[in-house]
């Protein structure tokens, strides 16, 4: 198979491909996945992160992330990785915090 | 549970989450972007509480008042078709970012079906956030290619005589659809209309349902 196939058609560019019949899922939010909407749109309003960035954030994890994770574990994920690129958060600081978050569970959790 | 699913369609039913169960990895990792991000003065704590409340605000119910107001006047439904933000905003609907709403009438001729192939873009202001499904390849990459097949899957049969139009929405222009009013209800209040208006016909994947025969 040539590889120009991968130039044409990034993992999310999906319309028109062939497909399985539609599963007609519905799930209400997790809280952490609606707390990742909201941040989504407050991320918009103030334009450190907009709608068509997040979008190629997503892109940008690649076939394999894209198939794996769920839906708002791709938007986190791109998130953390365009702040990086932007300079607004390093990989040391989001380590950092959410080893801070995990030990805080530690304490109070049970 | 934090690790990767295996089945590569994911969005696996999630377990139940208690109080006192270990957050995901991922459920730590929006905590951490969003404490650092506030600690730096970039977002505000409210700002974030303030959009989940805008965000549970928002149900396919806004969306069939929206259908049913154009149902019964006809010069709302103008101004609508016009322009679709402008006339929800008039009819008291805000719109939280910055999308264009284009509202697609169906017609004796016409019917219409939205999709976002390419991610899950959707007129969240008028109603709400997206199923699943809308958000999954099945549909993202079959609307466009085989609408008429997609839709007898949602048990809608469409015409041959008449056109599907399937829109594909962007991060900047959504659509929502106007479906056709139902037989026989002539009769009916506004609010009874809005009551029949489902979010699948808003999508276009469904009609709305005729009234079943009632005495009055």
């Amino acid at each position: 198979m040539g590889t120009e196939e991968l130039l044409k058609r990034l993992p999310t560019d999906m319309g028109g491909l062939p497909a399985d019949a539609i599963v007609r899922s519905e799930h209400d939010l997790l809280p952490w996945e609606k707390r990742c909407h909201a941040l989504a749109d407050v991320l918009d309003f103030h334009k450190i992160i907009n709608t068509e960035e997040k979008r190629r954030g997503v892109e940008a994890l690649g076939a394999e992330m894209v198939g794996k994770l769920s839906y708002y574990e791709r938007w986190i994920a791109a998130f953390a990785n365009i702040l990086f690129a932007k300079g607004i958060l390093s990989p040391a600081d989001l380590a950092r915090k959410m080893d801070e978050v995990e030990a805080r569970w530690s304490a109070t959790g049970s | 549970m934090s690790g990767p699913p295996d089945h590569p369609q994911h969005e696996h039913p999630h377990a139940p989450v208690g109080a006192d169960e270990k957050p995901s990895y991922y459920d730590m990792m929006e905590t951490a972007v969003r404490e650092l991000l506030i600690e730096r003065g970039l977002i505000g704590a409210g700002e974030i509480r303030r959009q989940i409340e805008v965000l549970d605000s928002r149900t396919p119910a806004l969306g069939a008042k929206v259908v049913a107001r154009a149902w019964v006047d006809p010069a709302f439904k103008q101004r609508l078709l016009a322009d679709g933000r402008k006339a929800c905003e008039e009819f008291g609907i805000s719109f939280y970012d910055d999308t264009e709403l284009i509202v697609l009438e169906n017609t004796e001729t016409v019917h219409n079906l939205i999709v976002c192939t390419l991610c899950s873009c959707y007129p969240r202001p008028v109603l709400g956030l997206p199923p699943d499904w809308y958000k999954l390849k099945p549909y993202r990459a079959r609307a466009v290619s085989e609408p008429r097949a997609v839709l007898a899957e949602f048990g809608t049969h469409i015409p041959n005589g008449v056109d599907i139009h399937v829109s594909d929405s962007t991060a900047m222009v959504r659509y929502l659809v106007l479906p056709k009013r139902p037989a026989n209800t002539e009769t009916y209040s506004e609010e009874t209309l809005a009551a029949m208006v489902t979010r699948d016909a808003m999508i276009g994947v469904v009609e709305v349902a005729a009234p079943t025969q009632e005495v009055t």
